[in-house]
């Protein structure tokens, strides 16, 4: 393990932050718990190999990231797709619209994203990663990263645009 | 850079984070600040990416997550440190029982050392039992004979009277120390299981490659490991026959 890292510092500091990556992945709570646990056995059994313990938060979403994209493979439900140099699709919701929504709406509309554009839309609204951070996580270039933000980001408020708000009750 | 570029950039601008560090995004923010329009389009983008960034993290881990990863790591520990002393354990303990038995072979056999006759047994018995390729498969007595002299084995072997009327299959030379052994494979006769040709074998090797062979003027008999065996000495070679059975199926080869 990175030298000064005690496991149980580690996992009171991120468990919260990758379970809500893990949620935004899965949109299921079990799920989220599995891939979250399943992380923090990765970093028990392989985290003293990480020699740079500033790169701890980094190494921990991009194994969580790899189990989670393993998963999918398993279940032949990963598409293959790939885009490169996006155009650019401006947002048309409002900002009144997206306060009107709960979180699981949010959660919801991220769900309807094709996957690859999920984990970067995620990490760019759960942990105010750097673009470099969510490329070296994603293990992608810093040109993907943005291009996949600019349209994940556009088809994520499309997305929210669709969505019924939640009616204040009476 | 016009203001509809400045817009495109923007899409990926997080306000009170570090984004703004970024050139590109230091220099549409620098237009906006001179551009009206594109100021107030800045204004609800921000607070969009606000809103959405506080829906985000209203998520929360379930209550006993982090207990449930901790505890769940150590009791995985534990049973890994106990798995890992148990394997410690085992090899430790294959290590002792593997010295013991090469020190057998390395040991100097000093006046202490009365095994060696016996260790012979068990790996002629071994061979017979464990499986063996024969060298050469044939009935004829002379051409076995012949064979193992061509291999410089021990060929000049001289059968009990009721060995040589037994079938003899075939042949093969093994090694001991530096010697070679003849093995000679009967056929009694009795069915065999499948896959089996012989179920009598005669090993005959020089008797002073065997330390502590007892004297042997007539046939010793002893059970090592599954089969009878008899072992006897002549002319300064060593024999041994191996069947199963009891003593008297072995005698009535003698």
């Amino acid at each position: 393990m990175a030298e000064g890292v005690d496991f149980e510092d580690i996992v009171a500091r991120y468990y919260a932050p990758l379970y809500q990556f893990a949620f935004s992945l899965t949109r299921a709570e079990p799920d989220a718990c599995d891939l979250t646990q399943q992380t923090f056995c990765i970093w028990a059994a392989k985290g003293h190999q990480l020699r740079d313990a500033s790169k701890v938060k980094t190494w921990l979403f991009t194994t969580l990231h790899r189990e989670f994209l393993g998963a999918r493979r398993k279940q032949n439900r990963f598409p293959h797709v790939d885009l490169e140099n996006a155009e650019a699709e401006l947002p048309a919701v409002s900002p009144a619209t997206v306060n009107h929504l709960d979180a699981a709406q949010v959660f919801a509309a991220l769900g309807q994203l094709d996957e690859i554009y999920q984990a970067p839309v995620a990490l760019f609204y759960l942990q105010d990663f750097s673009y470099n951070e969510i490329a070296e996580t994603l293990v992608i270039p810093l040109g993907t990263v943005k291009s996949r933000l600019t349209r994940g980001l556009a088809r994520l408020h499309n997305a929210l645009t669709e969505i019924q708000p939640q009616q204040p009750k009476p | 850079m016009n203001r509809d570029e400045a817009k495109i950039i923007l899409q990926l601008y997080r306000p009170n984070t570090a984004d703004a560090e970024d050139p590109q995004i230091a220099e549409a923010l620098a237009l906006a600040k001179n551009d009206p329009e594109l100021a107030r389009w800045l204004e609800e983008h921000c607070a969009r990416q606000n809103t959405l960034r506080e829906k985000f993290r209203k998520i929360n881990a379930p209550a006993g997550l982090k207990e449930q990863i901790i505890s769940e790591q150590a009791a995985f520990s534990k049973t890994k440190a106990r798995r890992e002393k148990y394997v410690a354990v085992a090899a430790v303990t294959a290590i002792v029982v593997s010295l013991a038995f090469l020190s057998q072979f390395w040991m100097p056999s000093g006046s202490g050392d009365d095994s060696t006759f016996s260790i012979y047994q068990g790996r002629m018995a071994g061979v017979a039992l464990r499986g063996y390729s024969m060298d050469l498969t044939t009935n004829d007595p002379a051409q076995i004979r012949a064979y193992l002299a061509q291999q410089h084995a021990p060929s000049d072997y001289v059968l009990p009277a009721p060995l040589q009327k037994t079938a003899m299959i075939g042949c093969a030379v093994e090694g001991w120390q530096n010697a070679k052994v003849s093995m000679i494979c009967f056929h009694t006769g009795k069915p065999l299981p499948l896959g089996q040709q012989a179920d009598l074998w005669l090993f005959v090797v020089d008797r002073d490659s065997v330390k502590n062979v007892p004297a042997l003027n007539s046939p010793q008999f002893a059970k090592v490991n599954q089969l009878i065996t008899a072992a006897w000495s002549l002319g300064g070679r060593l024999y041994f026959l191996g069947t199963s059975g009891d003593e008297s199926a072995i005698k009535k080869f003698l």
